[in-house]
């Protein structure tokens, strides 16, 4: 039975998906401020420094920036159907998507790490190898941004390859108590790719027109 | 959520996807920030709406939802209150006299 699995907390298993739906909003409420201080930074060394902070974001690699957003848009439509496939009680559709999920979403951090290995190349890692000479110190500045924006969305990713692999692991051999795990793993990794929705734009499509 | 309208909203995101990329290789002076921003706002409000289930939530859940976008606004518009007034030095490390 359904409601013998559920916490002792919960009455019904309607109100256990309300209560966890509500605390992982609230947790993904911190995470857009955490983010989002990043975003505001990043908007006010923009409005001070103008076209040479656009002129540095247009040194980031826009084709692979473009491949990586339609992967991880690409990942959360693959989570919502493995959600839609739990919904509907079925049990091996729901681990195909979710392997799928976790795939792309691997695949994002392989390009990302392409990406990096090229910036590595062209002396753009600051702390590291940057050529102050050559590209400038604006340029120093959005690649600090950048590479913490995309580094802590990076291990954010990460940790949900590893949380959308424990849970096909878990449907595939039948451990996972009935519930909202799913759906609370779907709602983290749908963040995760609105925080590289707006990240695109602000990294990749700047200074593209000079 | 069914099946069709996940395919539904992630041929939106493509095009979505495909418009932004396009806009920004058109020289529109500041509007492009302003495009490809709202654009990403269009993309996002799908995720949230569709993906996330947002529409068919409870409202409590909107409301904690929309909590987070309202605080981050409040954030941005502080921070950029206080350094847009601010006229200290304000350059990178290489043109420090």
């Amino acid at each position: 039975m359904a409601e013998d699995a559920l916490g002792i907390q919960y009455a019904t298993p309607a109100q256990e998906r309300e209560t966890v739906t509500l605390g992982m909003w609230a947790f993904l409420a911190t995470e857009v401020l955490f983010f989002g201080s990043l975003i505001a930074a990043y908007l006010n060394y923009r409005i001070w420094f103008g076209s040479e902070f656009i002129a540095a974001a247009s040194l980031t690699k826009v084709v692979l920036g473009t491949i990586n957003t339609a992967v991880l848009l690409t990942s959360s439509a693959c989570m919502a159907m493995a959600v839609t496939a739990r919904d509907a009680g079925a049990r091996r559709a729901p681990v195909l998507w979710l392997i799928a999920t976790a795939l792309l979403g691997l695949g994002f951090i392989l390009i990302k790490g392409y990406e990096y290995s090229l910036e590595y190349g062209e002396h753009l890692v600051p702390a590291l190898n940057f050529d102050l000479a050559r590209h400038g110190g604006v340029a120093e500045i959005f690649f600090i941004f950048y590479f913490c924006a995309t580094g802590l969305h990076a291990l954010h990713l990460l940790i949900g390859i590893c949380l959308v692999s424990w849970l096909a692991f878990a449907i595939g051999t039948d451990r996972l108590r009935p519930g909202s795990t799913t759906r609370l793993i779907g709602l983290y990794w749908h963040f995760v790719d609105i925080v590289w929705i707006f990240l695109f734009p602000l990294i990749y499509l700047a200074g593209r027109n000079g | 959520m069914s099946g069709r309208l996940v395919l539904r909203c992630w041929l939106a995101l493509m095009l979505l996807l495909a418009t932004t990329t396009a806009l920004a290789f058109v020289p529109l002076g500041s509007a492009n920030l302003f495009i490809s921003l709202g654009i990403a706002v269009a993309k996002a409000l799908v995720v949230l709406l569709f993906f996330m289930e947002l529409k068919a939530g409870s409202a409590l859940v909107r409301v904690f939802a929309a909590a987070g976008f309202f605080w981050l606004m409040i954030m941005i518009a502080l921070t950029s209150a206080d350094y847009t007034h601010r006229s200290d030095q304000r350059v990178p490390l290489d043109q420090v006299p």
